[in-house]
């Protein structure tokens, strides 16, 4: 039934009445201007975290702060760095506050910001004044605001953008954030503004996108909008107008408004986003309406084609003679604040500066080539070689279930086994894929558009749920961008690592058969049935073993010394060796299990299938793949 | 004897979901029932947004299934009402579950009856065992199911959808049909509709769970004060309300649990 139903525009626009009614955040924005929480915070503060009221913490989002997980006082504050891009003095200071305030921890995020958790409320007035000493905000940074304005990463010193659009992007910044016109928006809002020839800052999945052209000599943007992700992913749509530099941020506000004081786009939350008001209106549509909002037509003009794709990672010559720029790639995009610190005093030492990327890795720009050597070699020590393979730099990882509310799943420690497996087994081969990976379908790693996209979700087994993904596959951003497709469902998170060798591994064979190098694993799936590629994915060599493990069930009382995992897999052998296996990882569960001598405490029976281990040979008693062990309580006391 | 599931992806219950937004609660759940048949149930508290949810799909499809977990420790006038609700709603298949008997007197045994007094992890430990675990089992042979949440119940959750796949729960379909109503048009539809309700609301109560661990509140007093009252450092989900059906609950014990078995290491 998807969109078989046309929009009934001339529906009677909704009256404000009814948007309070039905959408319960519009009415917490009209009674309580969410900005204005900030004035409240010592107040929120005396009051106690336990006192704050829901409302309260979601207004805090306009500040860009957010509960972490659990919910017991600790928050995420999250960064707005404009274009990514940052002075060595304000990388220093972000990494005094994570580890003074965030227990020496950050994660660069796919908007080029960078976000702490761990920051408990009554030190939050404290972080965001350090924040704005460093010359830096996080207003608008979550909430329904202009969001941090992405562009590629190189601005002002790649050598092929077509103009600088730095001042743009300041303007932009300027104008909208922490602007209350603006900071009552029906959703999230997201920006993007480069003239990077290969696009490399993802226009086709952002609200708007002014891309770069020069029209007759005169520098400015096409403009896309409506792109986005969440379960209803879009590919941004051309508007087909010319839009003069110095126009840029009047054209933006016009969109915005024309979106902003539709209320149809206000009723609900879950089509609230622009994207829907392109669905509805089409890119003409859109565009007249911002030309009647303007007075004026827009000249016409086209959205260029991605001149192909860039990175940014590695070793490349700016446009400044004597200078180069370096990608880093950063594994998952984690960075302690200590690294931070130590990276802030080398860059600044050569005169660079710092950029980070849609990708969660970061650039060292404007690095004098004969400083170059030593800049390396101190930032491989903190950590981050620049000959890393390339695979760490072009895959992500939302921030997973550890911090997220959301997130049912751990990406971030998936996503370096994947890299590190596949990496390893195939080499240069795959440099250049891409892998994201998402906990959710809000897709904050943007996993749709990935080469390979995982999706975090549960699979109900015997003895339980576990963890699993959907694998997403023939997505990608530049030429040919496409939403992946979920073709293969509730993979379980053992199981997922194989299958990518095994898709990956058939790519490459094919690509050696047919001896082109320029054979990507997008075309390969491109040209497969979904059937093939499930085939090919799920079904294993002749050669490899079945699974052959045996199962350990523990009980909802001693789920406290599992954190809550109440099933193992473990290899078969006695019920003596499957226990040590088991003390690996959660000892204390096996301190309590057994004595001091080694045997079954007496508070406890341990059964295997439908036995009592005592008639099997107690601890010697053998484990069989299919096997299942379960721990119980003895009911006699102990 | 495994029956054919009915799978849908993230874009598609994405695009689906779009379509249905702006739809009342029984198209909603029209759309459900005929698209999952006996694959989806009712599973309810039988608190009021249940309750509505309830009504609506039994006008539907009187056979409707439904599902409710009877964790033991219940008040005596929810036991009295849930066999009036049966009386009333009786073409509906009830499947009325019960936490795993080994696993609770492994529980009681090691901890107490009244665990939940003695620390959150135990009293997480307690719902775990007589709550989610039973409901989860039920969800394992559902390709979806029915909730009363609503939008303006949880500020941080607003943004909650009609349909979407339920990811704590094997990626089932989670529909929400009284998605975009407020309390008042609940209780208006219970009214108008002569639905029964737990006479316990009429005693203060605002969340109704099991006996020990909720209590009515006074007027002024804050909805918290009415569940788990004696606790400090508890986990702030969504105010008191902090069902399974959002996820959440289930969320803050892996976590809890979690740091709880590292102290103890």
């Amino acid at each position: 039934m998807a969109q078989s139903s046309p929009p009934n525009l001339r529906a009677e626009e909704p009256s404000w009445d009814l948007v309070l009614r039905r959408n319960s955040i519009e009415r917490l924005k009209q009674e309580r201007f969410p900005l204005d929480v900030v004035e409240e915070l010592p107040e929120l503060i005396a009051r106690g975290y336990e006192a704050v009221p829901e409302e309260d913490i979601v207004r805090l989002y306009w500040w860009g702060i957010a509960h972490d997980k659990p919910k017991v006082g600790t928050f995420m504050v999250r960064l707005k760095v404009p274009g990514g891009l940052l002075t060595p003095a304000q990388l220093r200071a972000l990494g005094a506050i994570s580890l003074r305030y965030g227990r020496n921890y950050g994660e660069l995020t796919t908007r080029q910001s960078i976000q702490l958790h761990w920051v408990r409320m009554e030190k939050l007035p404290e972080v965001l004044d350090a924040v704005a000493a460093a010359g830096l905000t996080t207003v608008g940074a979550e909430g329904d605001t202009v969001r941090n304005i992405t562009s590629c990463p190189v601005n002002g010193i790649n050598r092929d953008e077509l103009f600088d659009v730095r001042p743009v992007i300041e303007a932009a910044a300027r104008f909208f954030w922490g602007n209350r016109a603006y900071s009552n928006l029906p959703r999230k809002h997201k920006f993007t503004i480069s003239a990077c020839p290969d696009q490399c800052n993802a226009p086709e999945i952002h609200d708007i996108a002014l891309v770069g052209v020069v029209q007759d000599g005169t520098p400015g943007f096409a403009v896309r909008v409506g792109g986005g992700l969440s379960a209803t992913p879009r590919i941004s749509r051309d508007l087909g107008v010319f839009v003069p530099v110095e126009e840029a941020v009047p054209v933006l506000q016009a969109i915005t408004d024309v979106w902003q004081h539709h209320l149809r786009y206000r009723m609900s939350r879950a089509k609230a986003r622009i994207k829907f008001l392109v669905d509805d209106y089409g890119p003409d549509g859109v565009r007249a309406l911002v030309e009647e909002r303007l007075g004026r037509r827009l000249a016409d003009g086209a959205a260029p084609a991605p001149r192909g794709a860039s990175d940014h990672l590695g070793i490349h010559p700016q446009k400044q003679d004597g200078l180069v720029y370096v990608g880093f790639p950063v594994p998952s995009g984690r960075l302690t604040g200590a690294q931070m610190q130590a990276l802030a005093d080398v860059v600044e030492t050569v005169g660079g500066d710092i950029r980070f990327t849609r990708e969660q890795n970061f650039i060292v720009g404007n690095v004098p080539e004969d400083r170059l050597p030593w800049l390396l070699e101190q930032v491989a020590a903190l950590g981050f070689p620049h000959d890393r393979h390339k695979l760490f730099g072009t895959s992500t990882a939302c921030t997973s279930h550890e911090f997220c509310n959301y997130s049912v799943s751990e990406t971030k420690g998936k996503l370096d086994e994947i890299v590190e497996v596949l990496a390893d087994r195939f080499g240069p081969a795959v440099e250049g894929l891409t892998v994201y990976v998402d906990g959710c379908p809000h897709a904050c790693a943007h996993h749709w558009v990935g080469a390979i996209g995982l999706q975090g979700t549960t699979v109900p087994t015997p003895t339980g749920k576990i963890e699993a993904y959907d694998v997403s596959l023939r997505g990608g951003l530049g030429p040919g961008a496409a939403i992946g497709r979920p073709l293969l469902r509730r993979v379980p998170t053992h199981e997922v690592t194989e299958v990518l060798i095994r898709l990956v591994g058939a790519w490459l064979e094919e690509r050696e058969r047919r001896e082109d190098d320029d054979y990507t694993f997008r075309a390969f799936c491109d040209e497969r049935s979904d059937e093939e590629l499930q085939r090919i994915a799920l079904e294993a060599p002749a050669a490899e073993e079945p699974r052959d493990v045996a199962v350990v069930r523990i009980p909802g009382p001693l789920l406290e010394f599992t954190g809550g995992i109440d099933h193992l897999e473990v290899q078969p052998g006695t019920v003596r060796d499957v226990l040590a296996v088991v003390a690996q990882r959660f000892p204390k569960l096996v301190a309590n299990l057994l004595t001091e001598e080694g045997e079954v405490a007496p508070a406890f029976l341990v059964y295997l299938n439908d036995d009592d281990i005592r008639g099997l040979g107690g601890l010697d008693a053998p484990l069989r793949a299919g096997d299942e062990l379960s721990v119980l309580m003895a009911m006699s006391g102990g | 004897m495994q029956q054919h599931r009915i799978v849908f992806d993230d874009l598609e219950i994405g695009e689906i979901a779009v379509e249905l937004d702006d739809q009342e609660p029984q198209t909603v759940i029209a759309w459900a029932l005929e698209t999952f048949g006996d694959r989806v149930a009712v599973v309810t508290a039988l608190q009021a947004d249940g309750m509505a949810v309830l009504d609506m799909a039994y006008r539907i499809r009187p056979d409707v299934r439904v599902i409710t977990v009877d964790t033991g420790r219940l008040p005596q006038a929810t036991y009295d009402y849930l066999a009036a609700v049966q009386e009333r709603y009786k073409e509906a298949r009830w499947e009325i579950l019960h936490p795993d008997a080994v696993e609770v007197e492994a529980m009681t045994r090691r901890h107490g009856p009244d665990l939940f007094y003695a620390s959150v992890p135990l009293r997480l430990v307690c719902c775990h065992i007589r709550k989610v675990r039973p409901l989860v089992r039920a969800l394992e042979g559902l390709d979806a199911w029915f909730t009363g949440l609503r939008r303006d119940q949880w500020a941080s959750r607003a943004a909650i959808r009609k349909v979407e796949l339920d990811h704590d729960h094997g990626g089932i379909v989670k529909v929400n049909p009284l998605a975009d109503w407020t309390e008042d048009e609940v209780w208006d539809y219970l009214r108008e509709h002569n639905v029964p309700y737990n006479p316990l609301y009429d005693q203060g109560y605002t969340s109704i769970g099991c006996d020990p661990c909720t209590r009515p509140i006074q007027p002024g007093e804050d909805h918290r004060a009415g569940r788990w009252w004696w606790e400090l450092n508890a986990p702030k989900e969504c105010g008191i309300h902090c069902p399974i059906e959002t996820g959440g609950f289930e969320h803050e014990a892996e976590a809890i649990l979690k740091e709880a078995a590292e102290l103890h290491r």
